[in-house]
């Protein structure tokens, strides 16, 4: 008895009390509009906030505060004085910082298209429909998930070092004498590349997926037709897996730029030996964390964020040339 | 007199808020009882450099003041030597450094020149601080251009180890306490010979190579000839004839394989006692500050190790310079009293120093020193012997100016640079003279 004349009561109340929330809402916010549409739009916009607050205080606020701060000489204790671009011309003439420039940039050049090969060619194999693709899949990706890490960085540096993995195995197949691959200036950059590339992982699932897209209809077409599998790998899958390739490339490209944990760790933040391994996110890090120059640290910072900028606005360019959709 | 108070409360007790968060006032009865000069309780920030070693000394040290000073709190935040000055410049430019931080007497004058540190004469003279078990020198050590930005909670000197039973295996006569630099290039080549006679010589050396220690053991070097790293206006205080001959020096050493190639040098560089060649018996010979003996001693027991002096130059002058570690306070700190309280009780309480010992080098205060002798173990008794004995002949060296980390790091650079081989010595040590020229030029 009680039930049923309390039920639509209840609801009476829900409906009322969303109205008011929603009016309260709407007024707070001072919106004109009360269309359905405004109203989603509003809602969304509240749901967003959390993440907004972040993106406006962690992120958004530091640019700009660190835009203004390169123009300055900034130390970190005393105020910044405003000194006009003279941070950007003093990049230029710093042998360090070009130094860095350089480092990364064979970094970049090395990494990115081995990284996509290596990815790719795994992808490949495991595309082939093997047992337990699931747990290849798996294995194959978890280096991925903490290459990046502390833990690994140092681990590279055991495997690497004098007294090694590496150097014993030298030693024992070739007679090779206190190799020492971290701590020699020729070789300390190629032992992180190899650090970076055995991180396929994550692009490996991304060629995965873009390898399942392709209709196996024209795979089987063409073998009809007689056509070879290079032929059918060049012909059919690479033009497909274009849009997967560059996507992985533009975000290969931005996080090998990047890159900093294992050339601090392994160089115990030094970027040496000889700053052979000196990642411009290092030294700029160095540059204003240890040197007190925050303000240079800023405009260095501006410098890559342009640098990434421009290079990502050709990738887009060239996209339109080389990256088929099917759809 | 009344405002004052209520404004110290609102402050402490804000401040306490937000660092030990409001909800843990547990025990804040008893400890009003108890009856501190101050009523409410304080927290302060403390942070040192340390391996877990020392940061248990150092929590001795704080939990005695906190039963000594039940109304302040201090919160421990050690740090890797690594990480320990990047984080600071952090949380300097932050302000919200620890109210009471390590300093060291190579990093003081990025932090003092830039003013961030207080000048702590005041409360000497208002007798917070007591100095009168100190003596002038080590006091004057903590003065940067005139304002006393921090107090030594030890004085140590540089010397080098020898491991005393590798020598007599090795049949080699061992160092003296006032050997020569021609006496250690002797030594360390004997080691290495009698290395290769055992047929260990591929990968045993004589000594670390020093050759891109700025500091201390380049500093000796120049102060034997009469010179210093950095003159007193803050420049460079030597020749780059005098850096040409140090590198030469060295140079010589590795190609007879007295001391490791570059690589094997830069591998072991930074790492901790127990992991360094001289800790492994891969070379005899390695220099470090006094007050790490026994860290080097309990590292290696089955080994006895011993501590001898720089080497000098034959009939040059003194090279010995005193080296410490500091506390600071910072300007942005909330409870500058309660902190000079705390480096009080650190330096002078006779149950710190028995917790703290030789920690950091010998005692600041005579009176604490003579308390502690009794107490310490053969290894730390001899390190306080060798500080004593040094410290006769030593002076105080000129404070580096700022930048100085990166200097250092140049100098380590242009080291590297001829130890590689891939520059010559006139030029390794024209790359310094430049970069650093062009930094101090700024």
């Amino acid at each position: 008895m009680g039930g049923t004349t309390l039920k639509p009561l209840h609801e009476v109340q829900k409906r009322t009390d969303l109205a008011a929330r929603r009016y309260v809402i709407l007024r707070t916010m001072s919106l004109k509009a009360r269309t359905r549409n405004g109203q989603s739009s509003m809602a969304g916009y509240l749901f967003l906030t959390p993440w907004l607050v972040g993106l406006l205080g962690l992120t958004a606020l530091p640019m700009i505060a660190s835009l203004y701060l390169s123009f300055t000489n900034y130390d970190m204790i005393n105020r910044p004085r405003w000194i006009g671009i003279g941070n950007y011309v003093k990049m230029f003439q710093d042998p360090q910082y070009l130094m860095s420039v350089k480092v990364t940039l064979t970094y970049v050049l090395l990494n990115v298209p081995i990284h996509l090969v290596v990815a790719l060619l795994i992808a490949l194999l495991l595309h082939k429909g093997i047992r337990g693709l699931h747990i290849y899949r798996a294995v194959y990706y978890v280096p991925s998930l903490f290459g990046g890490s502390v833990a690994i960085s140092l681990l590279w540096k055991q495997i690497f070092g004098g007294g090694g993995l590496v150097s014993n195995l030298l030693e024992h197949l070739f007679g090779l004498q206190n190799v020492n691959l971290i701590d020699s200036p020729q070789t300390a950059l190629y032992t992180l590349i190899i650090l970076a590339i055995w991180q396929f992982g994550s692009p490996m699932i991304i060629f995965l997926a873009g390898l399942q897209q392709i209709p196996v209809e024209l795979h089987e077409a063409a073998t009809i037709d007689g056509a070879s599998t290079s032929k059918r790998f060049f012909r059919i899958t690479l033009p497909l897996l274009t849009p997967f390739i560059f996507f992985n490339l533009v975000m290969q490209i931005i996080s090998s730029f990047q890159a900093f944990t294992p050339a601090y760790i392994v160089s115990d933040g030094s970027g040496g030996p000889l700053n052979s391994t000196l990642f411009y996110t290092l030294y700029l890090y160095q540059t204003g964390f240890s040197n007190f120059q925050m303000g240079y640290a800023s405009a260095m910072a501006w410098v890559l964020l342009i640098a990434i900028a421009i290079i990502s606005a050709f990738l887009f360019a060239t996209s339109k040339k080389w990256v088929f959709y099917s759809e | 007199m009344k405002r004052k108070w209520g404004s110290a409360f609102v402050v402490s007790m804000a401040a306490a808020c937000l660092v030990s968060a409001c909800g843990q006032g547990n025990n804040s009865g008893t400890d009003n009882a108890a009856g501190g000069a101050s009523k409410e309780k304080v927290t302060i920030r403390f942070t040192w450099w340390g391996d877990p070693v020392r940061n248990k000394v150092y929590n001795g040290v704080i939990s005695q003041f906190e039963k000594k000073y039940p109304n302040i709190d201090v919160k421990a935040e050690p740090t890797s030597w690594a990480d320990y000055w990047t984080k600071l410049s952090t949380q300097i430019a932050g302000g919200n450094a620890p109210d009471v931080i390590g300093m060291h007497q190579f990093y003081v004058s990025d932090y003092a020149e830039r003013g961030a540190l207080l000048n702590l004469e005041p409360y000497v003279k208002s007798g917070v601080i007591n100095l009168k078990d100190f003596p002038q020198a080590v006091t004057d050590s903590g003065k940067v251009n005139g304002s006393l930005d921090m107090i030594a909670q030890g004085v140590t000197m540089s010397g080098q180890i020898y491991n005393e039973t590798l020598f007599k295996q090795l049949g080699v006569q061992p160092p003296t306490m006032n050997w020569t630099w021609d006496d250690f290039i002797n030594e360390a080549t004997a080691v290495k010979k009698a290395f290769i006679a055992k047929g260990e010589g591929k990968d045993h050396w004589g000594a670390d190579d020093e050759s891109g220690a700025m500091e201390p053991v380049f500093e000796y070097f120049l102060r034997e000839r009469g010179k210093d790293l950095f003159t007193t206006d803050g420049k460079l205080g030597f020749t780059k004839q005098d850096l040409e001959d140090w590198f030469a020096m060295w140079a010589k050493l590795r190609k007879d394989g007295v001391v490791p190639d570059a690589a094997t040098e830069a591998q072991y560089t930074g790492v901790a006692p127990e992991q360094t060649l001289f800790a492994k018996g891969k070379v005899g010979i390695t220099a470090i500050p006094a007050n790490q003996l026994y860290l080097y001693q309990t590292a290696m027991p089955d080994a006895k190790v011993r501590l001898v002096g720089e080497p000098r130059m034959k009939n040059g002058r003194n090279g010995e310079f005193v080296e410490g570690a500091y506390l600071a306070i910072p300007k942005s700190s909330q409870h500058p009293k309660e902190a000079a309280e705390f480096i009080n009780f650190f330096i002078n309480d006779v149950g710190a120093g028995k917790i703290f010992k030789l920690e950091q080098g010998s005692p600041g205060s005579t009176k604490i020193d003579s308390v502690i002798k009794p107490l310490l173990s053969p290894p730390q008794q001899s390190e306080m012997d060798f500080i004593s004995n040094r410290l006769k002949l030593a002076s105080t060296a000129p404070k580096p100016p700022k930048g100085y980390n990166q200097i250092a790091a140049d100098f380590t650079n242009a080291a590297q640079a001829v130890a590689y081989g891939k520059v010559s010595i006139s030029q390794g040590a024209q790359q310094f003279f430049e970069q650093v020229n062009s930094l101090l030029g700024q």
